[in-house]
């Protein structure tokens, strides 16, 4: 148990350098950070409530103790285009962004039986699948997913109608929900079924080659056992290290998926926070991602432990 | 287990000239991968810096009367709503795109060496600095830190590259330092120190030479990331802004009229994948003639 509590230490930690870094970020902005958020034409005035808004007046040292001490009590700021505070804004637009990010992990899982399909005819000497599957994973690597939203958008709810792509989100109308969200969660998923497809993939030639899954053949175990049970526990590793470093990668991606299908999540409150200056926000909606994001690792880290006893943390 | 195969091995007579002839090609092309990936990249790079002496249209001259008109014999690729030549501005944007893709894979290849080896060599105080700055970065998601930097640095193309640097920064700098640490314990290293040679003199004549081709797949596969990111950043109107064309404001632009105009958003976009793939195949053959076992 004590390498797993040294590896939660580490995360208040890193949490205090991330807060740092958000901190700093106001005040690394080019030049003095209240007369540019104000805008040009804005009297001193006007630029002395949004310094004062901010927490820019004193010593920074001050200024940093203030704001810490503010986000311990979960006081994020207020916005400067609607007064709101940041924290209940971020709260009402969070569930969007984990339906997306949730559902394209799941969706995304579909991918460990392709991998393993992949490498079990791989071995028989059948490769129609693999290089397939490689075909697929280069696309997908190579092509903008903003690009192939478009291409979907373009199909499938212009020229075919069968998704909306505006509109607003009713969380009890369950199939109106799911028909709005249907294609913004494939097209998350696009990147990470290739990634885990193609990981799944090296780590169960890897297993099936092994001498236990000799034994186990020899021994008259059925292929299907011998390809779910024995030889991807032993593969879990890397499949599990690439669905948590995919959570990550699927949280920053909804950032531009919410903007092209107009779901107001997280992810639009972070650019329309950019655009408007709406610097609470934007920092409340980074810092936001980030937890959410060092959470994930962890957890990632955890699972490791329980999939596979012969890994230590350390 | 893999059996070998033996008979590989045994002389084969006559067939051996065409053998040594197989083996002359392999030294000029690596392998596949390689080739297929330099063999598109080359002339995509090649036209996009040739693309202002070549006999095409001005990519920001406008003519209303040729406004979105198809791709055809005259217009190779189309135009937009303004009339512009699709072909001129792809090839407009693919500079800046490649401009940007290897300017912040070269400046991150830089600081990661400086600041990786440092951190490896020197260990203690500095190593836990860098280690811990390192992990706070890695606590972003890549694409977020680029829109956090671009947050503070503002909009342009001297912007957008410090951004991306900033978010290849991480992965370089972890990388050099853990080939740096390998290469510490190495036996030539001791040598050189025995022999009294200064640590500068270590670092740059034995550590670094030796980090460099696996920095460089690495720095390769961040240029195409970064190309795509930058487009992304375009994209949401974040990154590089018009009249400047770049290949994501280019799609950017073309998003209004997908249904009338399909190619104004496409073409860019077939451009990006061009140079995209041609990035990885390129460094996927690097990276299986650096080191042979990887290739499954």
């Amino acid at each position: 148990m004590k390498p797993l509590l040294r590896r939660l230490a580490t995360v208040p930690l890193t949490t205090l350098g991330v807060v740092t870094l958000v901190f700093l970020m106001l005040r690394l902005l080019p030049g003095d950070p209240a007369s540019f958020i104000a805008g040009e034409n804005a009297n001193a005035q006007a630029v002395a409530a949004i310094r004062e808004k901010l927490g820019l007046n004193g010593p920074i040292l001050l200024q940093y103790v203030h704001y810490v001490g503010a986000l311990l009590r979960l006081d994020l700021g207020h916005s400067l285009l609607t007064g709101l505070p940041v924290a209940s804004i971020l709260k009402q637009s969070l569930p969007i962004t984990l339906t997306l990010a949730g559902s394209s992990v799941v969706l995304s899982t579909l991918a460990i039986p392709l991998g393993c399909g992949a490498a079990w005819f791989r071995s028989h000497g059948r490769t129609a699948l693999d290089h397939a599957l490689t075909l697929f994973a280069l696309g997908v690597d190579a092509l903008p997913a903003f690009w192939v939203a478009l291409v979907f958008v373009l199909f499938f709810s212009l020229r075919l109608g069968w998704f909306p792509i505006s509109g607003g989100l009713v969380w009890t109308d369950l199939p109106s929900l799911s028909l709005r969200l249907a294609m913004p969660i494939v097209v998350l998923a696009l990147a990470q079924i290739a990634a885990l497809a193609r990981v799944t993939r090296t780590a169960m030639i890897e297993a099936l080659g092994e001498d236990y899954a000799r034994t186990a053949r020899a021994l008259g175990t059925p292929e299907l056992s011998l390809v779910f049970h024995h030889a991807l526990r032993n593969a879990a590793l890397p499949v599990l290290t690439v669905i948590g470093l995919g959570f990550g990668r699927l949280l920053a991606g909804t950032v531009l998926i919410e903007s092209l299908f107009s779901l107001p999540g997280l992810g639009s409150r972070l650019l329309d926070g950019i655009f408007g200056r709406d610097y609470p926000v934007v920092q409340g909606a980074i810092l936001l991602y980030a937890s959410l994001f060092i959470a994930v690792n962890v957890l990632t880290d955890i699972l490791y432990t329980q999939a596979d006893p012969r890994v230590k943390l350390s | 287990m893999r059996m070998v195969d033996v008979s590989r091995s045994l002389p084969t007579g006559p067939a051996l000239g065409l053998d040594q002839l197989r083996a002359g090609v392999r030294r000029v092309l690596p392998n596949a991968s390689y080739t297929a990936g330099a063999a598109i990249l080359l002339p995509v790079v090649l036209l996009a810096l040739t693309a202002p002496w070549l006999p095409i249209a001005d990519p920001l001259k406008p003519h209303v009367l040729l406004s979105f008109s198809p791709p055809s014999f005259a217009h190779p690729l189309g135009t937009d709503k303004l009339g512009r030549e699709i072909l001129s501005r792809t090839l407009a944007g693919l500079r800046i795109s490649l401009l940007v893709g290897f300017a912040s894979a070269a400046l991150a290849l830089l600081v990661g060496l400086v600041v990786g080896t440092l951190a490896g060599y020197l260990g203690k105080g500095v190593d836990r600095a860098v280690t811990a700055a390192v992990d706070v970065l890695l606590s972003f998601p890549a694409l977020l830190l680029a829109i956090t930097a671009v947050a503070v640095f503002g909009n342009g193309i001297v912007q957008v590259i410090l951004a991306l640097t900033v978010a290849g920064l991480p992965l370089a700098i972890r990388l050099q330092r853990a080939l740096t640490l390998g290469l510490k314990s190495r036996a030539y290293i001791d040598a050189a120190r025995l022999a009294n040679a200064p640590a500068w003199w270590i670092l740059i004549r034995h550590v670094v030479p030796n980090t460099l081709p696996p920095m460089i797949v690495v720095a390769s596969l961040h240029a195409s990331n970064a190309i795509i990111a930058e487009a992304t950043l375009s994209f949401l109107g974040l990154g590089i802004t018009p009249p400047h064309p770049s290949l994501g404001n280019l799609i950017a632009e073309g998003r209004p009229f997908l249904q009338d105009a399909w190619w104004i958003s496409t073409m860019p976009g077939i451009a990006i994948a061009l140079v995209s793939v041609s990035l990885h195949l390129f460094s996927d053959g690097v990276r299986e003639h650096l080191d042979p076992r990887l290739s499954i």
